[in-house]
């Protein structure tokens, strides 16, 4: 039983040694999230405008009800979201909204410092979202 | 009956019913794309294959298959799935893949479908659709892309609305629908192909990605137009009705709508509605709050009252509880002088009707036109005043095989059916071609005199009216006119069909009471299933018909109160939803009675040229604002809904004169429209049958759906006087307006944006004026320019002008007269 124990305890031991941390010293150094992280959202850009057709999927789906989509027709007759908000102070990562999208025009990003300091600056406008 | 066994489950339909009727009734769903209840079975999809044990199993489409004794249906089994599948997957072949932008997207029956039987990939391949999307217009927009061939817009448009616009044309993969050469759309677009198409191939341009289906918030009220009373379903999203949504689960109208109903919701929303009350100070019209303004005009009205006295004009566009509230406003003022819809037109309901038939009302309901075997249609054939009855009168000819007769100036839209007879007579004439054929009747025996009287008396005043004479005179083959007369005596159902409005004031009373002679000495009137309709222009005449919003007592009419206000003996004119100065027949005369009397009120949804004379003008909220009730021409009563809120401060019209009537002392408070119903039952005891509450959504019909007639008195009319002049000019509603309102919404005025002059080709090549050129028209000690527009509908010496356009002043040249001589050069 004692040998049992000592075992694991070593386990213990050696994560206490140098190299074995997992926690780094944030914001010093900063990890690299996984592909699959949920992050802040991306509109993706397609030629010369974004790729979203405005189909009012994202913010139905959404269970936060935090994307605020406008729809509108453009010069060539398409269909193009002449607003597309997202309040991040509502938002729960979900990731709802990316499953949801058609024609993949909105994905999370691995950005996670969110922080602001005024309510506007977490309301996330179409340009904001396209960089 | 037929009974027959659907999955195991007996139903008893009748036996006209398809499997696919008989499957709906016991609650077995087949899957369709191409059927649609009002259109005849067609079997275009092929989803609705299904079984019959008595055919050998073989697939059989249900929506086509009538019913039989006995019958063994299976709706669902694994081969039945797999060919349906199969369908499926040959539709999608060519299916574009639109429906993120594709506002049918989440109410598309394609998609429903494709989600049901899980289609997800597709064994056939190939090449997509890329047609050229007919985006010209600006109502309806096609894209063909789309479009499934289920041939529904083809139908409706012909079977239903009689146009025809749309056919297949090409042949195997090509086939596609399109117009007459392949061109854009050009027809009346009342929309029904929009309302019908399953999936996104033809959609409402002006609500081209507003909003998604599920966004939006459904509410069933009626449409604000004519007296037809068709339920229209408001599409609100976000407090704006942004669309009309097809219905055809509720209502008379089975669905259909016209341009107005369905694209003429927009004034609504329109930026020019007035938000604030106006009061005029130093001669200028400014915003007040509302408590100053109502006193202002308590206070005027009232002094005015004390004074010469006041007078009430109201539009007939008013709920009838407002209606009620503007006649408590009336009494507590203390005047008599109280009248709607410029007092003429409506006469032929009061003093027509009422004098031979006692009655004040149509005698049938609408429905019962389809199943009429005899139509005569007066004046015009119903389609350009009442374009959904029309429509039924259309499917009533088609469909049953009814004869229409038409007794007007024009020819109509529905002139190109067989079943169809115009007896073409000179404008204004119109009531010497019903006397003659009462005068058939009486002459031939062939009339129903049991119960009437005044026969001698009527046979002695159509002395005149031989068919001989009467041809002469008003240009209709006397053969043709006999056999009309003979053919409406004849038939089981027959309806007689007369609209009327302020552009038809001339001769209202007598051709009502000539078209109630005909309507007794056939039997028609009070027979069951026959009927004579007396169709009022705006969406609530009846009900002011009913409620009595007519001169009380010894007071004014409408016409003596504006001659009274121009001669400066009247001190105050309170004017409700109506615009006189644009639609009232001689503008010059109401314009110096607007500028002579002291103090006027306007109460409206705009700064309309009356509103800008005015002293006070009160903000008021359009239909799709308010609750209550609208009682349509064939007396039913419908509930309208709001769905929106007004603009700004503007506030229900019930609403102001509720409090206009407590700012001049009245102590009437009613907690709802429900209440004033009530209490208008205690004073119309026709509606004292009816809880506001539980009209349902087919209305009530008050008086049943015959009315009988209280006497059955005939009455001789003089005939009508032949206008001289080169040309004869007649005035009335065009197909895509109504009133002046409609001008204020983009539908119409995109099709319709102006006045013009209707005539014929033979006289347009005499004049050298082609369809655009400006035409001078002098009559009446007017002159007014009009653009000309060259038709097929008018016979030579006749032309014909839209009364609803403010801006063309069509009313100064009409003053109220059935037909104007007038004439015209380049």
């Amino acid at each position: 039983m004692f040998k049992e124990f000592a075992k694991g305890l070593s386990i213990t031991f050696k994560h206490l040694l140098p190299g074995h941390s997992t926690t780094v010293q944030y914001p010093k150094v900063k990890l690299t999230p996984s592909d699959r992280f949920r992050g802040l959202h991306r509109l993706v850009p397609a030629q010369d405008r974004e790729k979203c057709v405005a189909c009012y999927l994202c913010p139905t789906v959404c269970p936060a009800k935090c994307i605020t989509v406008e729809s509108a027709e453009n010069e060539k007759g398409e269909k193009y979201p002449e607003v597309y908000t997202i309040d991040m102070l509502r938002c729960i990562f979900c990731g709802y909204c990316v499953e949801a999208c058609p024609v993949e025009a909105i994905e999370m990003t691995g950005a996670y410092e969110l922080a602001n300091y005024a309510r506007e600056d977490f309301e996330f406008t179409k340009q904001r979202l396209l960089k | 009956m037929v009974n027959l066994t659907i999955d195991g489950t007996q139903v008893t339909v009748s036996k006209t019913a398809t499997i696919y009727e008989a499957a709906k009734e016991i609650g077995i769903k087949i899957p369709v794309l191409c059927y649609a209840k009002k259109l005849m079975p067609y079997g275009a999809c092929r989803f609705c294959l299904v079984q019959v044990e008595q055919m050998k199993g073989r697939l059989i489409p249900a929506c086509t298959t009538p019913v039989s004794e006995g019958m063994v249906v299976t709706t669902t089994s694994e081969e039945i799935e797999k060919v349906r599948k199969t369908v499926m997957e040959f539709l999608l072949v060519n299916h574009v893949l639109d429906c993120p932008v594709c506002d049918k997207g989440g109410e598309c029956d394609l998609q429903d479908l494709a989600y049901e039987f899980g289609s997800t990939s597709n064994r056939f391949e190939g090449e997509k659709f890329d047609l050229p999307t007919d985006e010209v217009n600006p109502l309806i927009e096609r894209n063909m892309n789309r479009c499934v061939l289920c041939g529904r817009c083809v139908r409706v448009c012909d079977e239903v609305v009689g146009y025809g616009s749309y056919s297949f044309i090409n042949r195997g993969f090509e086939t596609k629908i399109a117009t007459a050469y392949d061109r854009g759309l050009s027809c009346e677009f009342c929309g029904q192909c929009v309302s019908l198409c399953p999936v996104g191939a033809i959609l409402p341009r002006p609500f081209k990605f507003k909003a998604r289906p599920w966004q939006i918030k459904e509410v069933d009220s009626v449409c604000g137009y004519c007296g037809n009373g068709c339920t229209v379903t408001l599409g609100v999203k976000d407090n704006k009705v942004e669309t009309i949504r097809f219905n055809d689960e509720i209502g008379v109208n089975d669905g259909n709508l016209c341009i107005r109903g369905r694209f003429g919701y927009s004034y609504v929303n329109h930026e020019d509605r007035l938000t604030k009350p106006l009061v005029r100070k130093d001669g200028q019209l400014v915003e007040v709050e509302w408590d100053e303004a109502l006193q202002v005009a308590a206070d005027g009205l009232a002094k005015a009252q004390q004074g010469q006295g006041a007078g009430i004009l109201s539009g007939a566009r008013l709920t009838n509880e407002e209606l009620f509230m503007l006649k408590q406003v009336a009494k507590t003022l203390g005047t008599e002088n109280l009248d709607n819809s410029g007092g003429e037109c409506y006469k032929g309901v009061t003093e027509g009707l009422k004098e031979t038939l006692g009655v004040a009302a149509s005698t049938g309901t609408f429905p019962q036109i389809e199943h009429a075997d005899v139509i005569l249609a007066i004046r015009s054939d119903f389609y350009e005043t009442h374009p959904v009855v029309g429509m039924v009168v259309n499917q009533a000819i088609r469909r049953n095989e009814a004869q229409l007769l038409v007794v007007a100036d024009k020819k109509g839209k529905l002139d190109k059916l067989p079943r169809e007879k115009t007896l073409l007579s000179q404008p204004g004439l119109e009531l010497d071609v019903i006397n003659a054929m009462c005068k058939v009747l009486l002459d031939e025996g062939l009339a129903k005199t049991d119960g009437v009287d005044g026969v001698e008396e009527l046979q002695a005043a159509l002395a005149d009216f031989g068919l001989a004479e009467v041809a002469k005179r008003t240009g209709v083959d006397a053969a043709a006119l006999q056999t009309a007369a003979k053919q409406l005596a004849g038939a089981g159902n027959a309806a007689i069909l007369l609209a009327y409005g302020l552009p038809y004031q001339g001769l209202s009373t007598e051709l009502a009471t000539a078209a109630a002679n005909l309507a007794m000495l056939t039997g028609i009137a009070g027979r069951e299933g026959s009927g004579l309709y007396l169709c009022g222009e705006k969406a609530n005449s009846q009900g002011a018909i009913d409620l009595g919003i007519l001169p009380q007592g010894n007071g004014l009419g409408a016409r003596a109160m504006l001659a009274a206000a121009a001669e400066g003996k009247l001190d105050a004119l309170y004017v409700v939803a109506e615009d006189p100065l644009s639609s009232y027949p001689d503008r010059d005369s109401i314009a110096k009675s607007l500028e002579n009397v002291p103090f006027l009120v306007v109460q409206d949804l705009f700064l309309s040229p009356t509103a800008e004379q005015a002293d006070v003008v009160l903000p008021a909220a359009s239909f799709a604002e308010k609750d209550g009730t609208f009682t349509n021409a064939e007396r039913r009563i419908q509930r309208v809904r709001h769905g929106i809120k007004s603009p700004g401060e503007a506030r229900s019209d019930g609403a102001i004169l509720t409090s206009l009537a407590g700012k001049l002392g009245s102590s009437l408070a009613f907690t709802g429209s429900a209440a004033i119903f009530a209490e208008i039952g205690k004073e119309v005891p026709a509606y004292a049958a009816f809880n506001y509450n539980e009209i349902g959504p087919q209305g009530v019909v008050w008086g049943g759906e015959t009315l009988q007639p209280a006497s059955r008195k005939l009455v001789a009319v003089a005939g009508g006087v032949a206008a001289d002049g080169d040309f004869k000019l007649v005035t009335g509603s065009a197909l895509y307006h109504s009133g002046t309102i409609s001008t204020r919404a983009k539908g119409p005025t995109a099709v319709l944006s102006e006045a013009y002059l209707e005539l014929c080709r033979e006289d347009a090549a005499d004049l050298k004026v082609a369809d655009g050129d400006l035409v001078k028209v002098s009559g009446n000690g007017t002159e007014l320019k009009l653009k000309a527009k060259v038709g097929n509908r008018l016979p030579k010496g006749v032309v014909f002008t839209p009364y609803h356009f403010a801006e063309a002043q069509v009313n100064r040249l009409y003053k109220g007269e059935a037909v104007i001589p007038v004439k015209l050069s380049k």
